[in-house]
């Protein structure tokens, strides 16, 4: 997985005051994590791999959770303006 | 115009050289594992894919201006390794033709690896490393995935700390990169070091993040002087991530670096004070590419 550009990573902080450094940490091993196994071996055939499948499914929803907080700023609809 | 399928390097005059390839993705399913497809952007731009195939060939065999790392390169490698580009215009609108998908969770392209191997047997093409290029409007940031090798059939054995494995000389799912066709530097350079390395026979990790074990990659505190034992030779750990730093709650450690001035290419390029394109493999990473590459360059 190509490495974020230090002016990346400034980016999603600066745009984003409520993410921190440990966020972007944690979502950047997580996405890595996820290519180090193979997304072909996860058929849910025995006990242990229920284990790990539900460990899959955790970690996506934590990169999903993390993504929410660190590109919100981003990706949230333009808001009105208060009158 | 339908196929444009060019012969960037012949390789070895046998029926099954070492072939790269480097395919103009038809279609991207957005987002990832959703189904959802869409005619990728790049389809109608040729030239725009001719020179991402180029820049991937550069990066791949040492020839971008200030590269340094130039393993393909090696006499003993380079003559015998064949890249092909594949450009096809005419294919229709499915998820059979989607190479890649776009992260919902992310801006990284991903590869569709199983999609792989049936699109380019249409072609009458066996790879053993496949870089789909993707003009995503959204997504700009590559990723790979290792190769699922043949482990039933044969190969070049070779010793990991003690223990047993094998280059083998056939895969069953080649390595596969997704890959903006804006990437640059030792992008394309770094996702092939992923992509050649093996879920069953030795796995090249990110060494930007706090990874797990694998053969690039070792996990514990404290760090200790030897790093691993290759094909009965010792390699030392690399005490000091090359200038970077271990951050303190990382378990990570990694192998010593052929130019400690400069991060590994599997490391974060882009910190490089001498710029990305200076970085070199960490020494064991790049016996264990060049043996491999060498093992499937040999196979019958």
């Amino acid at each position: 997985m190509q490495p974020l550009k230090p002016n990346e990573e400034r980016s999603v902080l600066e745009n984003n005051p409520q993410a921190q450094p440990s966020d972007l940490e944690e979502y950047e091993r997580l996405l890595s994590l996820r290519f180090t196994e193979d997304p072909d071996q996860r058929p849910v055939a025995s006990p242990q791999q229920e284990d790990e499948a539900d460990v899959d499914l955790g970690r996506e929803a934590r990169i999903q959770q993390l993504h929410r907080k660190l590109f919100r700023a981003a990706t949230a609809p333009a808001r009105e303006s208060a009158r | 115009m339908a196929v444009v399928k060019k012969v960037i390097r012949v390789g070895a005059p046998k029926p099954n050289p070492f072939t790269i390839c480097i395919i103009a993705n038809p279609v991207l399913e957005a987002p990832w594992n959703s189904g959802s497809v869409a005619k990728d952007p790049l389809i109608g731009q040729l030239a725009a894919f001719q020179a991402a195939a180029a820049y991937i060939d550069s990066a791949l065999f040492g020839l971008l201006p200030g590269e340094r790392e130039n393993l393909l390169a090696d006499p003993i490698l380079m003559p015998f390794i064949r890249v092909v580009s594949l450009y096809d215009d005419s294919l229709p609108t499915t998820l059979s033709n989607a190479l890649v998908a776009q992260d919902g969770s992310s801006n990284i392209l991903v590869a569709r690896r199983t999609a792989f191997l049936p699109f380019l047997a249409n072609y009458q093409i066996d790879a053993d490393v496949a870089y789909a290029v993707s003009a995503s409007a959204t997504h700009t940031r590559a990723s790979a995935w290792f190769t699922t090798d043949d482990d039933a059939r044969s190969g070049v054995p070779f010793t990991l700390d003690g223990n047993p494995f094998v280059h083998c000389y056939y895969n069953t799912i080649p390595g596969t990169v997704a890959i903006p066709v804006t990437a640059n530097s030792l992008t394309a350079l770094h996702e092939f070091g992923h992509a050649i390395s093996s879920y069953s026979n030795g796995k090249i990790l990110d060494l930007y993040v706090d990874s797990p074990a694998a053969l690039n990659n070792k996990v514990g505190r404290p760090i200790p002087p030897l790093f691993c034992n290759y094909q009965g030779a010792s390699f030392s750990t690399d005490s000091l991530r090359d200038g970077l730093g271990y951050p303190p709650s990382w378990q990570s450690y990694h192998c010593e670096l052929a130019d400690p001035s400069c991060p590994a290419v599997m490391d974060d390029y882009w910190q490089s004070t001498k710029g990305s394109v200076a970085c070199l493999h960490d020494i064991v990473t790049k016996a264990f590419i060049k043996d491999r590459v060498a093992a499937k360059i040999s196979r019958p």
